[in-house]
């Protein structure tokens, strides 16, 4: 099936709209936040019809609503905003996706770039050791099952006992870190074993630990809310569930895979496998989602006690102990809000919750700034509290892998200034920044959409990549 | 045969045989040449055995399969050894080595998988989260 572009109604300068007439299984219409500039790109891939499928879930509400991150992903998009109204409309696995509560925190250094000086190389390379990286790398945290229950329940706050992280941490994480309703139960052998001995790791593909100048200032009052200076220091972590993630997916979209015929749903792909989220297989997904969610957190905490020890060999304990965490935030998740008074459970499959006042932040592609945004009111009433969360990709990784060798890709970074550390090669090569939309193009749309608004660009001095 | 697909977010693989067997031997080439290093090359063999309601779930699960094992056992498939495909089920031996794998393959998805045969020639697609 087609997508419907050619009834793409522009609403206004950055909302673009599929009426629900265009498809007679969608229940809603389809809607892209983006300029004209943005959605010459989106079209390019299947990503609006992916989009369309969305749009006939059962119990959707308002629309299906992409970002202007939006690329091709499978079943749901990737940029992909979903909300269906509880208690029976319906919760997808594939509208969160196979790395349950991937996401982004940003931890705030107490020196400036100056002072760093050149322990640059040093700290990078630490950072690069204390991290590990890289398809099914172990960490150096080791549970037992009673342990990983724990921390399945409880998320980051499992982990203070291990004097890993602090109060301050969770009272800067998404959520406090933890997902109610999580029951390990519902997490499999399978998946237990692929994430058990993956707690403080980092995984593949885009994943990255970053360090950044904060170049700019946009809002001062908002940015010394976040505590947050020009010429200041950042560490940006991107990861996720890992495998044990990954595994809590796979075998939730198989149970709805077999699920639907009972319940009537018929769909275009059958990625966006569903159940009404009060049946038994919704509930006993939600509990196990809630439980890798809080995996997630305790990953990144895990990561970030690593990003901590490495600066304390190379910068010393007191700069270790004052490197603050500004925030934590999830874009791999469905989570159960209220909007306009209905209770809704709102997908965001690479989409980044963005509550008035809350910290967001949207990475570049590698060699290029990230952002740290503030959600606004517009995002309430017109995205489910919802902004972007990254570049979004323009281009396949055999199309990056095809433009640029890893080797030279690496070179032309360093003379940019970037330290880099990365396994391979090849995987270098496919997070080139040409893969990527622009970033500040992203930003600025998002920004006149209303949904959120720049408070600081931060430019990377160092990345280390998985 | 097996060739990769253009896909903006992950990666999509066409797959193409003489025999529905054929499928899953191509599937197999596939992933092995996504997980392949050139490091050292400890012999290593699994023994499969699934059950899925359909076959093209049964292709899925069997690539499925392969994630689990290069993320648990560090297994880099090879070569499909014993192989026997009956009702709604497979039981196979698969022989490869154990290296730690060149790509992380997260999943296999439901998005457009296929295994189907048109006129006289069987063809499957998956599409795998990387």
């Amino acid at each position: 099936m087609s997508s419907s572009t050619s009834e793409l109604v522009r609403v206004d300068e950055t909302l673009w709209e599929i009426p629900a007439s265009a498809r007679r299984d969608m229940r809603v219409p389809a809607r892209v936040f983006a300029d004209r500039e943005l959605l010459d790109a989106i079209v390019g891939d299947r990503s609006l019809q992916q989009l369309e499928n969305v749009a006939t879930l059962p119990g959707i509400v308002e629309a299906a609503i992409a970002m202007p991150d939006i690329h091709q992903g499978y079943g749901f998009p990737v940029g992909g905003v979903a909300a269906t109204e509880l208690p029976d409309g319906v919760v997808s696995p594939g509208g969160v996706g196979y790395d349950i509560n991937c996401g982004v925190r940003l931890l705030a250094l107490p020196l400036s770039e100056a002072e760093l000086g050149p322990r640059r190389e040093a700290l990078v390379h630490e950072l690069s050791r204390s991290v590990p990286a890289g398809a099914g790398k172990h960490g150096r945290l080791h549970l037992s099952p009673a342990e990983l229950d724990g921390v399945l329940v409880d998320g980051p706050r499992a982990l203070l006992r291990r004097g890993i992280g602090c109060e301050d941490d969770l009272e800067h994480t998404e959520s406090l870190g933890r997902l109610d309703g999580a029951d390990p139960d519902e997490v499999s052998l399978r998946a237990r074993e692929r994430g058990a001995g993956q707690l403080g790791t980092m995984g593949a593909g885009n994943h990255f630990v970053e360090l950044q100048l904060i170049e700019r200032i946009y809002d001062p009052a908002a940015a010394a809310g976040f505590g947050l200076a020009e010429g200041g220091l950042t560490v940006l972590i991107h990861s996720g569930s890992r495998g044990l993630g990954h595994q809590v997916c796979s075998d939730h979209v198989r149970t709805m895979d077999a699920a639907m015929v009972r319940y009537g749903i018929e769909l275009p792909d059958r990625q966006l496998a569903c159940a009404p989220a009060s049946s038994p297989e919704g509930r006993a997904y939600l509990g196990a989602m809630a439980a890798a969610a809080n995996f997630a957190f305790a990953n990144r905490q895990a990561i970030a006690h690593g990003v901590r020890g490495a600066i304390e060999r190379v910068l010393g304990s007191a700069v270790a102990a004052q490197t603050r965490q500004v925030y934590d935030v999830a874009h791999n998740i469905a989570k159960t809000e209220r909007h306009r008074d209905r209770e809704l459970l709102v997908h965001r499959k690479g989409a980044t919750r963005a509550f008035p006042g809350q910290a967001v932040f949207i990475p570049g592609s590698m060699g290029t700034s990230s952002f740290v945004l503030a959600g606004q009111q517009g995002a309430m009433e017109r995205s489910f509290g919802t902004a972007c969360h990254g570049a979004g990709r323009a281009l396949s990784r055999t199309a990056a892998r095809k433009r640029i060798a890893g080797g030279e890709l690496r070179r032309r970074l360093q003379a940019q200034g970037i330290v880099v550390r990365c396994l391979s090669n090849a995987g270098l090569a496919e997070e080139a920044p040409f893969a990527y939309k622009d970033v500040e193009h992203v930003v600025e749309v998002v920004q006149e959409a209303g949904l959120a608004h720049r408070v600081a660009r931060l430019a990377p001095i160092g990345v280390v990549k998985g | 045969m097996h060739r990769f697909v253009e896909h903006t977010g992950e990666v999509e693989v066409d797959l193409e045989a003489a025999s529905e067997a054929g499928i899953f031997e191509a599937a197999l080439e596939a992933f092995a040449e996504l997980t392949s290093t050139d490091g050292d090359r400890e012999p290593a063999a699994h023994r499969i055995e699934l059950a899925a309601p359909d076959r093209a779930l049964l292709l899925a699960d069997w690539v499925n399969e392969f994630v689990y094992l290069a993320e648990v056992a560090d297994f880099v498939p090879e070569a499909v050894g014993a192989f026997e495909l009956a009702g709604d089920r497979l039981v196979a031996t698969v022989e490869g080595h154990r290296d730690h794998p060149r790509q992380l393959v997260k999943a296999v998805t439901l998005n457009d998988l296929e295994l189907a045969e048109v006129d006289g020639r069987w063809h499957g697609r998956v599409v795998l989260d990387v």
